[in-house]
């Protein structure tokens, strides 16, 4: 993205919306950081399935947590591109930011991944190679998601 | 006051404001810990309040014990962080507040977890009791309030 793309995002109502008042980002922000939380948890419990931490038949919770965690997702990816449009200079450039774009892609693949060849796995008591293999990428790269989410604003220039 | 400015003038405190991935580091494995508790214990206050069905009662301890690690990891990180900013941050009335819902959170964390231990299953499905449901839905609370004021800091503890 150009700096110009950047400069006109700057000067979008939803950028000046988003700065509009003092209240506004740290209200994005609480959002932003609750449903992180929700994403984790919910993630974390099919993770630990997937990596034989328990080894239960858990279609039906997971399916759920599976919808949970998309809804938490949504969530945290529409206030963070509130974030992106109300101060989109800082994410110019910025190594932190672009590697966490890169490991939400990855998790999202791995996501695809497991929804193609692992979601019978959790019917039964049964625990793969490949589901070790993706339970402990999951955990991997969503803690680098988070990681990398903190370092945005130490590596802004 | 003069340990806190005794804590901020050491050479942690100096180190940890000056180096490039000091304070960075820290402030990134503190979301990691929080993300984990605050996320676990989120999940099994919806266990036990059956809004998330089909898991064995007996992984809820399990849960909590993973929990538990997550803020272990927080309270490191934390306390850390309170070495650089300790004279700041203890005169911020937002701060104290993060503080107060932070330790209601973690005391009914370790209450839950052997309260929860110390129940006697007979089958797989839990029936909590309805202290075990009511202190979980308090502690997401706190949790969740942790995490907002936590967030407010940056933002209020200049006037707060």
């Amino acid at each position: 993205m150009s700096s110009s793309t950047f400069a006109w995002i700057a000067d979008t109502p939803i950028s000046a919306w988003v700065n509009s008042s003092g209240t506004i980002w740290p209200t994005l922000e609480s959002i932003h950081f609750v449903s992180l939380c929700v994403l984790v948890g919910s993630l974390l419990i099919i993770d630990l399935r997937l990596i034989g931490f328990y080894r239960e038949r858990c279609a039906s919770t997971v399916q759920v947590l599976i919808r949970l965690s998309l809804a938490a997702f949504v969530v945290n990816f529409l206030t963070g591109a509130l974030f992106f449009a109300g101060n989109s200079p800082k994410y110019l450039n910025n190594s932190a930011f672009e590697l966490k774009l890169i490991l939400i892609v990855l998790a999202g693949m791995n996501a695809i991944f497991y929804r193609v060849r692992l979601s019978n796995l959790v019917d039964t008591n049964e625990v793969t190679r490949s589901s070790i293999g993706v339970g402990y990428l999951s955990l991997f790269l969503w803690t680098g998601v988070i990681i990398c989410g903190r370092m945005i604003t130490f590596y802004a220039r | 006051m003069s340990f806190l400015a005794y804590l901020e003038a050491s050479a942690f405190s100096e180190w940890l404001l000056i180096s490039m991935l000091g304070f960075p580091t820290l402030i990134a494995l503190h979301s990691v810990g929080m993300a984990v508790a605050v996320g676990l214990s989120l999940m099994v206050t919806l266990q036990l309040n059956q809004m998330l069905t089909g898991l064995s009662a007996r992984l809820i301890p399990k849960f909590l014990n993973i929990a538990v690690w997550g803020f272990v990891l927080n309270l490191i990180t934390g306390i850390a962080l309170f070495v650089s900013r300790g004279q700041e941050y203890i005169t911020s009335a937002i701060f104290l507040v993060k503080m107060l819902l932070v330790i209601v959170s973690a005391l009914i964390l370790f209450w839950l977890r052997r309260h929860l231990l110390r129940t006697k299953l007979t089958t797989d499905v839990l029936v909590a009791s309805s202290v075990a449901r009511g202190m979980s839905v308090v502690f997401a609370a706190t949790w969740v309030g942790a995490v907002v004021s936590g967030r407010l800091i940056a933002y209020l503890s200049d006037m707060y």
